[in-house]
Formats: C-alpha cells, structure tokens, sequence
C-alpha cells in the first residue's frame, strides 16, 4: 500500500509543477500588477467644480500631468489621451466606465477657465474627461510626486521641468499600469489593451474565475 | 496485475484530491497588493511620544485612518481587528495596528490612547499637524472632510474606512473594504504570519 501511496503522492508533486510550469510559460491569464494604492485627493475641475478621488470609485481612471503653458516642442500627451478617449469603443470593458483626469502641475495660471478651453482645445468630452488642479502647492506636489510618482519641478522661469507619463488606476483606487517610456507599440495601444485586461479581470473576480487570476498575479503573468 | 493498476490509480486520484485540499492556495480576504516599494513611512505623536511606521519592521502592521468621535465605522473596525487578534491568541503579539487620527483639532494623543485602549491594549493611535495628516492621508488613497454633525457629535468626519496591512519588511500588502468581519482579518493575518 506504501508503494501506490508514495506513486500517487509522486505523480501528485509531477502533475502540480508541470502545470505551474505550463502555468508560467503560457500565461493562460493574463493580468495587471497591483503596483500601490493610488493617492486620494479632492481638485478643482475645468468647471469650478470639486473633484475628490472617491467620485471615481468603481471606475478605471487614466490619469496624466501637463501645465497649458508648457511652450513647444512640449510633450503633447493630450493627442493619447484624445485617441484612448474616441477608441473606447474597441475595448469590451463589461459596461465599466472609463474617466479621464488631466492633473495640471500649475495652479497660478491653470485657472478653471484656463482648464475648460484647453480641454475644449482637445476635443474633450467633459462628462468623461476632467481637468483639474489645486491652489494647495505642497498637496499638489505630495499627490503628483509622491502618489503618481511623476517627477515636476517649477523652474521659477515660467516653465516646469516634467516627467511625461500616464497612470492608470482601477475602479478599487489601486495603481495597476504607468506609461513613462515610448515602445514599438503606441502608448494608446497598450493603454486600450489594459483596460480590456482589467475588465477581464474584474469580470472573473467571483467564483473559481478568482482563483486562476490570484494563480496569474502570484506567477507574476503580467500583460506586456 | 488487473487490480494493482486500478488500486494504484484510485490512490492516485485520492492522493490529488487530499493534495488539492491540503495545498491549495490561501485566497485572501483582503486585496493584495504587489507593491514593489516598501510603504510611504511617516512619523506621527502618540501619546508616548513621536511613533514612526519604521519602528514596527518585523511585525505585521494594519493602519487604518479615523476618529475617536466617529459614529460607527471606526469603532466597528476596530472592533473587528480587536476580535481578531483575541482570535489569534499569542499570533497576535506580531501584529501591531495604528489607527491616525484625521481629526486633530479634538483628538489629543492623551485622547487616542484612551480611546485605542478601550479596543484593544496594543493599539496605537496617533496624530498631527493638519498638513502632515494631509500628506499621510493623501499617500495612502484616504480622503477625508469635514462634515456636518448633530449637536451631540458636532462635527463628523467623512473619510475613505479601508483598512490596510503592510508585511514585515513594510511592504503595503494587502487592502481590506469596509465591513471586513473578525474571522477574515484573524484569516489572513494568520497566513501572513506563517510565512
């Protein structure tokens, strides 16, 4: 009997790292990492209004950083976010809602008039698309530095040095994807293509489903 | 020959269901987080003095943000982790929970270690200056405002109630809802300290 005991625990341990391996290699599921928590905040939108992070809860948020001002040739992150906005519809995102936040790094002269015809500027469709800012410098700082990690500095000269970057955010307010380095495939690419993986994932978040995903974010199968 | 072919492959089968059963992964309660970073480390007052989260390296910490006048949402949670840790008897001296008060106009460190005793005698509560609470809060995904209260509360505190655990060497690694029951908490901290 300790012979059959001892093939079935061998054949146990054999069938376990071969599909832990196959698990690894092929990556049947692919998921996004959980990076950080994404920083809490309350700004003031294009419109005047108030905008606290917790509005967004539920939904998968890109975020990126620019100032109006920034003089040219300046990073122009504004064509992305345009292009990820009217491209939605390609993406299954299981009736999720996306938003779109444009921090500005200078609240001296990003006013919300400011805000509002830049977004208009770029074709914004503002019920989805807010563009936002706070008089508080240091706060701002603290949540753009230190809680999006994206590097800015006032030159005192009118111009900002800035770290050019999209983030995105999961409807849990946990940092899932940062975009901060061109690659062969366009930054609204990948960013389309993360969402998708992200609704996937939320889709499959009950049951067994769960399961398998926990397997791919242990196994680190993350999508390129 | 028959027989030992069927009996070896019925051992089998029962030996990968027990192993199924027996390994299978811990599912956690909580959200984990693969933070790549050790958690922002911050330095608050208790009552015993200045507390910084780096002074806790090689325990299990859960921080969570409230009030000591908060309603209900606050003593519920902290109630919750106060079960837990009873639950898990001499486990629990590796875990250390601080709470940071949002609400520093009221709540005196004098004020948070009564309140935190009352919970649990290992609790910590700690506060600061309206900036540095800001940028603590700010860093850990907690929004907070002030709101309208009743004449017996006075003002409440509206704030985001997540409850978070950072591991050992301070990596944030897990992110609880609110409403997370005692048995889920003592569940994964146990596991946590397994490991």
């Amino acid at each position: 009997m300790n012979k059959y005991l001892m093939n079935g625990l061998y054949t146990f341990i054999g069938v376990i790292a071969i599909a832990a391996f196959a698990f690894k290699v092929f990556q049947p599921i692919q998921v996004l990492p959980r990076m950080r928590i994404s920083p809490a905040y309350s700004f003031i939108d294009q419109n005047g209004k108030t905008l606290i992070s917790e509005d967004l809860r539920g939904k998968f948020v890109l975020y990126s950083f620019t100032y109006t001002n920034c003089p040219a040739p300046c990073y122009n992150m504004g064509d992305t976010m345009t292009e990820v906005q009217s491209r939605l519809g390609e993406v299954d995102l299981g009736g999720i809602p996306v938003s779109f936040v444009t921090i500005s790094v200078d609240p001296d002269r990003d006013t919300p008039e400011v805000l509002n015809a830049y977004g208009k500027s770029l074709g914004a469709d503002f019920d989805q698309w807010m563009f936002v800012t706070t008089p508080n410098k240091a706060l701002l700082k603290t949540i753009v530095g230190s809680g999006f990690e994206t590097y800015y500095e006032d030159k005192g000269n009118g111009e900002f040095a800035l770290d050019p970057g999209y983030v995105l955010v999961d409807g849990w307010g946990i940092i899932r994807s940062e975009y901060r380095y061109t690659t062969e495939v366009s930054d609204a690419d990948r960013i389309l293509r993360h969402l998708g993986v992200l609704a996937e994932e939320v889709k499959n978040s009950t049951g067994s489903a769960k399961l398998a995903y926990e397997a791919a974010h242990l196994f680190l199968c993350y999508a390129p | 020959m028959k027989i030992k072919v069927v009996l070896s492959i019925i051992v089998t089968i029962l030996v990968m269901i027990a192993g199924v059963y027996f390994l299978r992964p811990h599912t956690f309660h909580g959200t984990v987080i693969q933070s790549p970073e050790p958690s922002y480390d911050f330095t608050l007052t208790s009552v015993d003095g200045d507390v910084s989260l780096s002074d806790f390296r090689g325990k299990i910490v859960l921080i969570y943000f409230g009030y000591t006048f908060c309603p209900d949402i606050c003593p519920g949670t902290l109630g919750n982790v106060a079960q837990a840790l009873r639950n898990m008897g001499t486990q629990a001296d590796d875990v250390q929970l601080i709470m940071v008060s949002l609400d520093p106009e009221r709540d005196t460190p004098e004020k948070l270690a009564e309140y935190m005793g009352h919970f649990h005698p290992s609790f910590i509560g700690v506060t600061g200056s309206k900036e540095k609470l800001d940028e603590v809060a700010a860093l850990y995904g907690i929004f907070y405002q002030k709101a309208e209260g009743s004449d017996a509360t006075g003002y409440l505190i509206d704030h985001t109630a997540t409850l978070m655990v950072l591991d050992r060497e301070g990596y944030l690694k897990l992110v609880f809802p609110f409403g997370v029951t005692a048995e889920e908490i003592a569940d994964d901290l146990k596991y946590m300290i397994r490991q």
